[in-house]
């Protein structure tokens, strides 16, 4: 034998520290900060009441915000409703060419920073945008005939743009689960085909359509920098008042942690309420049938040629935006026509000061590059050891704290992290850690779910296997699942380092002098109508989160491949890009706490299909 | 070489291992033998160092290793999905444990491929290889650290029928020639009796028996055994007299001289006698066959006996409905 044995209870103490290190870190930077706001919310001159609260509800602004905050969600859901089900219905039934890749596209709105989308609306829809200007030119129209700029519906429309290719995979999924035999039954016993679509393939979908539905009214509830940019002042979610009384002009701490305990109490009942549904929903899914599909193009239909009605408009909502974006990157307008130039791009990576940004554009990309570099790295510790921590004790208390992060938006974690880095002991990081800090509690849980069902999937024979051949337990980590989780966990840091990269809301809450990311540069280039340097910075953002999202994709479909026997987690193969670990929302805090945007998963579908399934999974 | 004292262990309200002793000599191997379910990985498990009981020991060559984790205590396992690293190669897999090691790793990598066939599969990749070429990486990546015990946790039951008794008789050959000290984990009855010096047999995470295989396969101690290896012939009876090793035994009303086995005058016990111990043509029971399955060189035939059923091989050719003459030429009284 080698060496003096340890006794077993020295690594029972090395398990309990490996459980405790998580627990400090979310302790410090997450359940303190936290506690702060509460605090701060409910406490006056020490004492708990709910005072504050009330004086802000009596409020007719906060009032404003919070009516405003559920119409806007409920208007979204059912836009992202009328645009997502024919894109599902669509892909469900028809076979095209391109079909896959199609599919694959809806997750493409997704995982943009949602700041770039608003960029893209404002060019695309403004007054003077390329739907005017075309509108105007064809029709010979002297004004703008679409305005929605700066109204419910510009914030409205943005979020169908994120949300209606949630609901397409949404009902994509349960359709191509759903058993088609009720239908030909159905048909068999004289119904006809819009009949049997009505009175039996429609209540089968039913389940999936809510379960979008509800998802898509969480997700907008917690939006923030679509309705910050395009709504303004006038058009503010909850979230947004958190931001406006933390950070405005009329700044009011007090007033701003009462409205994220608003929004936190909001955000914990959606919750409940999805959970709760997605749980009866998901009850009557789990078919395996494949729905049959028909050719789209065939002579003797001319009747599909109708979705052409539905498709063209649907390319113009989805692809204007993005486009117009890229488009003006890389043109220099002048009166009479517009040059191509790479002036914008030059002028991103320009070292010298501009008083709108408060910093140098050079400079903002660096600190994103930090930033996300650091949160990245700090999340992936952070994800692995939660997840080490969550293999070995299965406790659904401890899951709940170790994932809790999850069920607190964005805004309010920037509140908290504000407020404590004004006292000891983060006072002594400098301002930029707080964005760290902050993208790591906002990543990390994405990182978990990406990591631990490879681990799950992962024979446990094969540490235990390292550790009787001399491994210890941090070697046999090392040698044998590190290098077998590897492509997850490369794909988890590239897509934790995405988000970061495209996050604005806790920026927006943290940010301070000469601290200036990427995303936050475009908003003010937006605010200075600097619409070129705006473009070429959104463009590099777009394709940067669009290739960490490539690479998350093609990793993760890769390793669920290569360990698919083990792995009943394994979502279909043309399912794969979105179901794979489910990339969260736009690489902004436009959703916090926000579920996958997959559809229900066929083996996975009961977790798959709730925001929070994970706490239950 | 390996011993354990008094081992228990629960999981939640079950109990795997109840005050569980064995002992293993040097260079001998053990199998353990039991239905699924019954304790026996367990058991496998704690002596690796896998599992912690939560009572009893555990000794290594007479040193208490009860809480030494498993890199210390210098045991082989062979796991029963052979837990080949599928990222490292055939010869990184086998050189994994001698990396904890000094000495020549090439050389040693070599030697154990040369000793379970596979020289020239340094390169390939676990996937790359067929189940029983896997099965082969696993007992070398096992034995390279030269361990002092080998533990095999049913390390041929992934395996078809006919490769099975390949790679059965080849291990035997391999673990006598190493002078290997080894404890088996099997629920194949063929494997136990085939490959082990001795055989324990579990049954609800308690050890019912263990003996040589043929004392075994003779002389089973309880019912459970008896039925566990092999079939048998046991008919409820009482013990009505005793003469040294001898005992007569009362069933349906006939007295059978038995060997007395643990039983005194007057136990209830069962009859035990094994298919092959029965002399068709002989003595002075009649039976009555029920059915006859052909064996190719002989006949099973069930038949009955006062209402008992009887199990039996013969080379008569008899059919369902014929009486014949029977003796037992051996029995054993086993308590009930």
């Amino acid at each position: 034998m080698a060496g003096p044995p340890r006794r077993l209870t020295g690594r029972r103490a090395a398990g309990a520290a490996l459980a405790l290190l998580p627990l400090l870190f979310l302790g410090v930077a997450f359940f303190w900060p936290l506690w702060d706001v509460l605090r701060l919310g409910l406490q006056v001159d020490g004492r708990w009441t709910g005072e504050r609260l009330q004086a802000a509800l009596s409020d007719p602004y906060v009032r404003r915000l919070i009516l405003f905050t559920l119409e806007q969600a409920a208007l979204s859901a059912l836009l992202s409703l009328l645009l997502g089900f024919p894109l599902g219905w669509f892909l469900t039934r028809y076979r095209f060419p391109g079909r896959g890749l199609l599919r694959a596209f809806t997750i493409v709105p997704f995982v943009l920073p949602s700041i770039t989308v608003a960029l893209g609306f404002v060019l695309f829809f403004g007054r003077s945008g390329y739907l005017n200007r075309f509108l105007m030119a064809v029709l010979g129209l002297g004004e703008p005939p679409i305005q929605v700029l700066y109204t419910l519906w510009a914030v409205v429309l943005a979020h169908a743009f994120y949300n209606a290719p949630v609901v397409a995979r949404f009902v994509n999924a349960a359709w191509e689960r759903a058993d088609p035999t009720p239908v030909e039954a159905a048909r068999t016993l004289g119904a006809r085909p819009l009949r049997a679509f009505f009175t039996v393939t429609l209540p089968l979908l039913l389940p999936a359509v809510l379960s979008a539905l509800a998802l898509v009214f969480v997700l907008c509830t917690l939006s923030f920098s679509i309705p910050l940019a395009l709504g303004g002042a006038r058009y503010a979610t909850v979230e947004v008042g958190v931001y406006l009384y933390a950070r405005g002009v009329v700044a009011s701490f007090p007033r701003a942690a009462a409205l994220a305990i608003l929004t936190l109490g909001l955000s914990l009942v959606l919750t409940y309420l999805h959970l709760w549904g997605g749980g009866t929903f998901s009850a009557r899914q789990g078919g395996v049938g494949l729905a049959p599909t028909v050719p789209l193009f065939t002579r003797s239909r001319p009747s599909r040629a109708l979705w052409l009605l539905y498709l063209l408009p649907a390319a113009v909502v989805f692809l204007g935006p993005i486009a117009a974006v890229i488009a003006d990157s890389f043109l220099h307008p002048a009166p009479g026509g517009a040059s191509p130039t790479l002036h914008w791009y030059r002028m991103i990576l320009s070292p010298a000061w501009n008083p709108f940004i408060e910093s140098s554009p050079l400079a903002a990309v660096r600190t994103s590059l930090v930033v996300g570099g650091g949160a990245t790295a700090l999340s992936l510790v952070l994800g692995l050891s939660v997840s080490a921590v969550l293999r070995r004790v299965r406790s659904r208390v401890l899951e709940t704290v170790l994932m809790a992060p999850l069920a607190v938006s964005s805004v309010v974690l920037g509140l908290a992290l504000l407020l404590a880095f004004r006292r000891p002991p983060l006072s002594a990081l400098g301002g930029g850690w707080a964005i760290v800090l902050a993208h790591t509690l906002i990543v990390y849980p994405f990182v978990v779910r990406a990591i631990r069902p490879l681990w799950d999937a992962l024979d446990p024979a094969l540490p235990e296997a390292a550790r009787a051949l001399g491994a210890s337990p941090f070697i046999a980590f090392r040698t044998v699942t590190l290098p077998l989780l590897g492509g997850g966990v490369l794909a988890a840091g590239a897509f934790a380092f995405a988000l970061s990269l495209g996050e604005m809301t806790a920026v927006a809450m943290l940010s301070g002098p000469g601290v200036m990311t990427m995303p936050m540069a475009i908003y003010h280039f937006l605010g200075s109508r600097d619409f070129g340097a705006a473009s070429a910075m959104a463009t590099v953002l777009m394709g940067t989160t669009a290739l960490a999202a490539w690479a998350w994709d093609r990793a993760g479909s890769r390793w669920l491949k290569r360990d698919g026997a083990s792995a009943d987690s394994r979502p279909p193969a043309e399912n794969a890009p979105l179901s794979f670990a489910s990339p969260p929302g736009g690489g902004e805090g436009r959703v916090r706490g926000n579920p996958p945007p997959s559809g229900p998963k066929p083996s996975t579908s009961r977790s798959a299909a709730r925001p929070f399934g994970r706490f239950h999974a | 070489m390996l011993e354990v004292r008094g081992l228990t262990k629960r999981f939640g309200s079950i109990v795997a291992v109840e005050d569980f002793s064995l002992a293993v000599a040097a260079g001998e191997i053990l199998a353990l033998l039991g239905p699924s379910g019954c304790g026996k990985t367990t058991v496998l498990r704690i002596v690796a160092g896998l599992e912690r009981p939560d009572s009893g020991r555990v000794l290594l060559a007479g040193q208490d290793a009860t809480d030494w984790p498993p890199e210390r205590r210098g045991v082989g396992l062979v796991f029963q999905s052979y837990a080949l690293f599928p990222h490292l190669s055939v010869a990184a897999n086998v050189a994994y444990g001698l990396r904890f090691k000094g000495g020549d790793r090439k050389g040693r990598v070599g030697e154990l491929l040369a000793l379970v066939g596979l020289s020239g599969f340094e390169r390939r990749k676990p996937h790359q290889l067929s189940a029983g070429q896997q099965q082969r990486v696993a007992l070398a990546r096992a034995l390279a650290p030269e361990p002092r015990v080998l533990l095999l946790d049913e390390p041929l039951s992934a395996l078809d029928a006919a490769l099975r008794k390949d790679l059965r008789a080849e291990l035997r050959g391999l673990l006598g020639k190493l002078g290997m000290t080894a404890l088996y984990v099997t629920h194949d009855q063929g494997e136990a009796l085939a490959l082990a010096d001795r055989v324990a047999v579990m049954r609800e995470g308690r050890i019912e028996q263990v003996a040589p295989p043929a004392d075994l396969y003779a002389r089973p101690r309880t019912p459970f055994v008896a039925q566990f290896l092999g079939r048998a012939n046991l008919w409820p009876g009482r013990v009505v007299s005793v003469d040294g090793d001898r005992a007569i035994v009362e069933v349906a009303g006939e007295r059978i001289a038995a060997e007395r086995g643990e039983c005194r005058d007057g136990d209830e016990v069962f009859l035990f006698f094994r298919p092959e111990w029965v002399e068709v043509g002989e003595g002075t029971f009649t039976a009555e066959v029920e059915s006859a399955e052909y064996l190719g060189d002989r006949w099973e035939l069930r038949a009955r006996f006062h209402g008992l059923p009887l199990v039996l091989v013969t080379a008569h050719n008899l059919r369902p409905g014929n009486t014949f003459p029977f003796a037992v030429s051996s029995a054993l009284a086993i308590r009930r």
